[in-house]
């Protein structure tokens, strides 16, 4: 969900007179209502001055724990593909009960590291600085 | 105030704009799925 300190009313207006025309029938995502920063303050991403929320982004698993976090000031977006990336990695790491976990630059189909004795040392053996990239 | 990875995300309540209507979300309504928190300055700006 997206979350701003605009009213629910504001966000009705921004769906359906600018959003709309950027996706098809609007996004998807409830947008959600954080007038006052309430929201915001528990997250610790309210800016008192300016009276509004800075960008931040927190990826919550289905047992309500907080997996990643990522902060950016006003001025520059977020990268989607990296978000999308992070999720399967973590949705990875979940559904093998923490057996496999996601070294750097992992994507699904690429290399997954499995944590024993065995390991130590020899990650290089198994895994190349390259799949950090692309 | 904040967080932390491996924390407990904190709950809210909040009205939203989902679907076409007006809607009270709370994040404890989604448990059991994965969710993405995107906080952002406000609607209408560039970014």
């Amino acid at each position: 969900m997206a979350i701003s300190t605009d009213t629910h009313f504001v966000h009705k207006v921004w769906q359906e007179n600018e959003l709309s025309k950027m996706v098809e029938g609007g996004v998807p995502y409830p947008l959600v209502s954080d007038a006052g920063g309430k929201i915001g303050t528990l997250y610790g991403v309210y800016d008192e001055q300016a009276g509004i929320n800075i960008r931040g982004r927190f990826i919550i698993d289905p047992d309500g724990i907080i997996q990643a976090m990522e902060i950016l000031s006003p001025p520059v977006g977020r990268n989607v593909d990296e978000l999308i990336r992070q999720l399967q990695a973590y949705q990875h790491v979940r559904q093998t009960g923490g057996n496999e976990v996601c070294p750097s630059g992992w994507r699904p189909g690429k290399t997954v590291l499995k944590p024993g004795p065995d390991l130590v040392g020899n990650v290089w053996r198994v895994w190349k600085p390259a799949e950090a990239f692309k | 105030m904040g967080v932390r990875v491996g924390q407990q995300a904190p709950d809210f309540e909040a009205m939203a704009f989902v679907s076409g209507g007006f809607k009270k979300v709370k994040l404890s309504d989604y448990k059991d799925k994965w969710v993405v928190l995107c906080f952002y300055p406000a609607d209408f700006t560039f970014v």
